[in-house]
């Protein structure tokens, strides 16, 4: 009875945020429809002629298409599981300091690489990397002959997922950073008191406290399953490397440069996205089922 | 974490210590490099000159930046983007989050919205759909269109929902026990509690609005309106086959790295006091209030 | 009934003459304001005189007083992301009045049926300068605008010499030892050879570059659809020294039109450069540095491919490195009958195009007109030439070759600057500018162009060099270039290319660093054809009218 009182009052909290989804989240979800159309800017979306699935059948049916979706699909996973474990770790170690000066100071510098664009941070890579550049020298030191990184195909995945997890994992350690404050101290006194060692606490106090964050973080990257990173991607590519380093966004891309190719491009979005959904709904049905845990 | 006086666990402590500073100078490292091209000479950074150090010392690039006059005008846009849509999405976040939050029992339609909220993080449809929304809307060109434009911010309203659920029942218990209603629960009880995340994604959240420079690209039609990021990265010229030779001749006064070197510690800068001053709602050991079990 | 047709004749008579009376004068003002609204491409950190901007400057203030135009501007964008904006207003058919697009988006437009039909606008209304450039054309533009016989935009026209790639040579490397300018590619292998390893440049051990590559992304020869012109750091002149013509269409044996790509000449060209990067020669890190004129700037490159504007860029950063950096271009490698062989490109990418439905498209090509007729008055050290709206830029195809021999003639004492102002010289817009400039950054003696009798530091020295050194290779020769003219799409391109030309890159680029066997480029060949080429080549034979 209370219940349908307090309703009334939570679809009105809903509002606001649910007018916005609806206006700049929902209606331009009208033009998902393109991508069973050969889109004509004259004719609209209204207007332009029906193909059905042809795109669709077309990305899937490419001569490469089997390469750029493994590539895509393989660097993505490799992103995704290096993007929630080293920030976690980061995290861990970081609150294990004493010094919050040290603290501060080192969470803030992790924190910097992510302003910089990959445009610049690309030409950095290439850079470092070179044949003459500081990372060769060093192999050299150790009598390693000079390795051409980004003209091999099979380093390149490594380079890529590397350069991203750096990049990124002072950014994404802040949400592990947060839900660590929501531990409580009294839990680790105990845990103290019942004798357990430091690496005993972390299993047993802290992982368990942020276990619905990493939960929730695990799921929720799972959306980006076939979202190896564009930006990121062309700006460290080459022809050398397509076999490894082709992905879906940038044949499209490159597709798109002999005709604005809107059709096609909303189809591979259309693609990733809906994978990614199927993962997250997987996920939570199997969570919900096998270990009664509500992801969202 | 309660540590014991072993000497283990001393020796992880100095361990912990020394290989965080060595990633965090692994992170610096590049930062640096990028100042030292800003600072450079154009040309000797063309040659590959510059390694750890400037070479040609001057400030041209950033007096190139910050001595335009649309620069200043550029930088208020963004200020005042930054703020309101700070405001904004608090307020809609917490309030969107909250009744979320709550379990089917409390609230029944909360599964449906969540998944709502989760399908629209996943699908968009395009830059078109997305640009002639807005425009038929009549927010081309304005700071609504800046702030409003890239969406509802579902991450964080699904981190918000997740961190208020992990909050002991209790509290909210009390509450209703008391005789609060709802918005009072929300605005007394709830966000005090729910600092360190709140804090955190209107980190993200300014950071996000004030790195952006895609929506102003896109939603902005006079270059007098760009925000900041919109206006300085248009100062890189990008060498296409159909340049003719007048932009060719621009290409040697203007594109060059110290240029886009410069653009980037412009934006780094204010944005690191902003994380130092928010830094302490979501480090551990400096929260604001906690639950006595 | 007689008189009946006497009166319908005499009505039509005077209907004619009345007709003719109000005939369209391309310079004409309007009675009424006439607005035309552009997506304006602008320097955002362009700077203006006093109280200027984008909207409003000494060119929009001259289309309104001469033609009563006003001019607004919907949106603005910098060069940078004016393609961006373009694409986005193209694809939402929110089109500005009149635009100057690129070929991939005038494509776009034609199939969106976006466009008005320019046909009797340019009968009527374009100015004699601009038929004058259009006739020069020998065709070109012609083709490059008329769509089942009706004309849908006026092609910009530029120099065609940008299309021919040349060799730019450290000439102060051969002086050095002694060599003379390299004529056949042999000759090209043993100068390479000798600069890497006598180090004339006196540069650390190694790092020497004989022939400089492209960089990460960087194309490794010109191509009909995407770069057809200004190829640079690549190595066009190599393959057409073996007689190769990737990318392009050519006339195979039958005279029909055949991709460049695979034919036999380009596989012996790729086993060439192959070897010559086994051997060193080509820099180790082509396709693979961030960027390829870093080498040119620090003064370790002997020679590079590119055309005739280098000194523009990278030669003024190149020279602030190296003062002695004697760059000069050269018409070679040769090919197996001595002569110099190159391909050229086309020399219509941007397009000015008017929406379909708009009231006035003689008003776009009026605003052309004044450009033509009057931009040497304008005072473009004020207010740069490119804040004149939808402006295409439409000059004469030898506007390179007049310049250098003009800049030579007042050098030699032949003429006067007063030779060259007005009258036949009204379409060269540049040239008095230039011939002003000539004392500024030459120095006597006038007839040796090596880098020390010039003034590399003053702000005038790139186009004045890049004129007189980089126009010097070929301007008395006499040679033809060596691919068809076609540079669009057909259906099949549509949607097979993207997925053929990445094949055809990582082909070739695997096969030159050794990473693939040479016989890779046969396995391309089969695939290219039975993939979709085979139905392009027909579609292009088509086209071409074969």
């Amino acid at each position: 009875m209370r219940n349908r009182g307090l309703s009334k009052h939570y679809y009105l909290m809903l509002l606001p945020g649910f007018a916005w989804l609806l206006l700049f989240s929902i209606l331009p979800m009208f033009g998902l429809v393109m991508a069973f159309q050969d889109y004509n800017p004259g004719q609209g979306v209204l207007g332009s002629p029906w193909v059905g699935w042809d795109n669709f059948q077309y990305l899937l049916e490419l001569d490469d298409s089997r390469t750029i979706f493994f590539n895509t699909v393989y660097i993505s996973v490799l992103k995704i599981l290096g993007n929630l474990l080293v920030p976690l770790v980061f995290a861990l170690l970081l609150n294990e300091l004493r010094l919050g000066f040290l603290k501060k100071s080192i969470q803030t510098i992790a924190y910097l690489p992510h302003f910089l664009s990959w445009v610049i941070l690309g030409g950095i890579m290439l850079d470092l990397f070179s044949l003459h550049g500081p990372v060769n020298h060093l192999l050299s030191a150790f009598g390693v002959r000079p390795v051409s990184f980004f003209g091999r195909a099979d380093l390149f995945p490594g380079l890529a997922v590397g350069s991203d997890v750096w990049k990124e994992f002072g950014y994404n350690a802040i949400f592990y950073l947060a839900a660590l404050t929501g531990i409580s101290e009294s839990l680790y006194e105990s845990a103290s008191i019942d004798g357990a060692t430091r690496w005993q606490q972390l299993w047993t106090v802290t992982l368990p406290g942020i276990s619905t964050t990493i939960v929730l973080l695990t799921v929720l990257s799972l959306g980006n399953v076939l979202n190896a990173g564009f930006d990121q991607i062309f700006n460290l590519y080459n022809p050398i490397v397509y076999s490894t380093g082709d992905i879906v966004d940038t044949w499209v891309y490159r597709s798109g440069l002999i005709n604005l190719q809107y059709s096609l491009a909303t189809a591979a979005g259309l693609i990733k996205s809906f994978v990614g959904f199927l993962l997250i709904v997987l996920a939570y049905f199997l969570a919900d089922k096998y270990a009664q845990y509500r992801i969202f | 974490m309660i540590r014991d006086r072993s000497s283990s666990s001393r020796v992880f402590d100095i361990f912990n210590s020394i290989f965080l500073v060595a990633v965090a100078l692994l992170c610096l490292l590049p930062l640096w490099y990028t100042l030292c091209v800003s600072l450079s000479d154009k040309s000797s950074v063309a040659a590959g000159a510059v390694q750890l150090w400037p070479v040609g010392v001057n400030l041209n690039s950033y007096n190139q930046i910050m001595h335009d006059s649309q620069f200043v005008q550029a930088v208020w846009v963004s200020v005042q983007r930054v703020l309101l849509a700070t405001v904004v999405q608090f307020i809609v976040v917490v309030c969107t989050a909250y009744p979320l939050s709550k379990t089917t029992k409390q609230f029944r339609g909360r599964d449906v919205l969540m998944w709502i909220v989760v399908f629209c993080m996943l699908f968009n449809g395009g830059l078109i759909p997305w640009y002639q929304t807005i425009r038929s809307l009549g927010l081309l060109n304005s700071l609504w269109a800046l702030v409003l434009g890239p969406g509802l911010p579902m991450f964080s309203v699904i981190l918000v929902v997740n961190f208020v659920r992990n909050l002991p029942k209790e509290l909210e218990e009390a509450a209703e026990m008391d005789g609060a209603g709802p918005w009072f629960t929300l605005f007394r009880i709830v966000i005090p509690v729910s600092v360190p995340v709140l804090a955190a994604t209107m980190l993200f959240g300014i950071v996000f609005h004030w790195n952006d420079f895609m929506v102003g690209l896109i939603l902005m039609t006079k270059s007098e309106n760009y925000p900041l990021q919109t206006y300085i990265q248009q100062m890189v010229i990008v060498m296409t086959s159909t340049m003719s030779e007048e932009q060719y001749k621009r290409m040697n006064e203007m594109s060059n790295q110290t240029l886009g070197a410069a653009k980037i510690f412009i934006a780094i800068l204010p944005v690191l006091p902003l994380y130092l001053f928010t830094q302490k709602y979501f480090i551990k050991g400096m929260t604001l209030g906690s639950v006595k079990e | 009934m007689k008189k009946r047709i006497l009166i319908g004749f005499t009505f039509l008579l005077s209907l004619g003459a009345w007709a003719t009376a109000q005939a369209a004068d391309p310079y004409g003002k309007y009675d009424s304001p006439v607005t035309i609204n552009i997506g304006n491409r602008i320097d955002p950190t362009g700077k203006f005189p006093e109280g200027d901007s984008p909207e409003n400057n000494v060119y929009t203030r001259y289309a309104k007083d001469t033609f009563n135009i006003i001019v607004k501007d919907v949106w603005q964008s910098s060069y940078a992301d004016y393609d961006r904006k373009l694409n986005l207003a193209i694809a939402s058919n929110d089109l500005p009045d009149a635009m100057v697009v690129n070929d991939a988006q005038l494509r776009q437009m034609l199939k969106a049926d976006q466009l008005q039909d320019l046909t009797d606008v340019y009968a009527k209304y374009a100015g004699p300068l601009l038929k004058a450039a259009w006739a020069k054309t020998n065709g070109t533009a012609d083709k490059a605008v008329t769509f089942n016989g009706k004309i849908m935009a006026i092609p910009g026209i530029t120099v065609p010499d940008d299309g021919y790639t040349l060799a730019w040579i450290r000439k102060d490397w051969l002086d050095k030892l002694g060599l003379k300018v390299p004529q056949s590619l042999d000759d090209l292998e043993k100068v390479a050879k000798a600069f890497i390893d006598k180090n004339p440049g006196n540069l650390p051990k190694g790092t020497t570059i004989g022939i400089g590559g492209p960089q990460s992304g960087g194309q490794l020869y010109g191509d009909f659809l995407f770069h057809s012109t200004n190829n640079n750091f690549a190595f066009d002149p190599i393959f057409s020294a073996m007689g190769a013509t990737p990318g392009y269409w050519i006339a195979g044996k039958d005279g029909k039109a055949v991709y460049g790509s695979i034919q036999p000449e380009t596989k012996a060209a790729l086993a060439k450069l192959a070897d010559f990067y086994k051997k060193g020669l080509i820099d180790p890190e082509m396709s693979v540095r961030k960027d390829a004129t870093e080498g040119i700037i620090a003064g370790q490159v002997g020679i590079f491919f590119g055309p005739w504007w280098h000194g523009y860029w990278p030669f003024p950063d190149a020279m602030k490195q190296n003062p002695n950096a004697n760059w000069q271009a050269y018409a070679v490698p040769l090919n197996a009958s001595g002569k110099w062989a190159p391909h050229s490109g086309n020399s219509h990418t941007q397009f000015l195009v008017v929406r379909k439905g708009y009231a006035h498209p003689e008003a776009a090509i009026k605003l052309q007109n004044g450009l033509m007729r009057d931009q040497f008055t304008f005072n473009v050290e004020a207010t740069r030439i490119e804040n004149y709206p939808i402006r295409t830029v439409i000059g004469m195809p030898d506007d390179l070759l007049v310049a250098r021999k003009a800049a030579l003639d007042v050098l030699m004492g032949k003429k006067k600057i007063e030779d060259f102002q007005g009258g036949d010289y009204r379409s060269y817009p540049y040239l008095l500018d230039d011939i002003k400039s000539l004392l500024l950054v030459k120095k006597p003696p006038f007839d040796n162009f090596d880098i020390q009798y010039w003034d590399t530091t003053s702000p005038k020295w790139p186009r004045i060099y890049s004129i007189i050194v980089g126009g010097a290779p070929y301007s008395n020769l006499s040679f033809k270039v060596s691919q068809l003219p076609f540079y669009s799409s057909t259906k099949t391109i549509e949607t097979k290319w993207a997925s053929l030309k990445k094949m055809e890159d990582e082909t070739f680029v695997n096969i030159i660093l050794g990473g693939k066997p040479l016989s890779a480029f046969d396995e391309f060949v089969t695939k290219w054809k039975a993939q979709g080429g085979d139905t392009i080549t027909a579609e292009v034979r088509q086209e071409l009218g074969q």
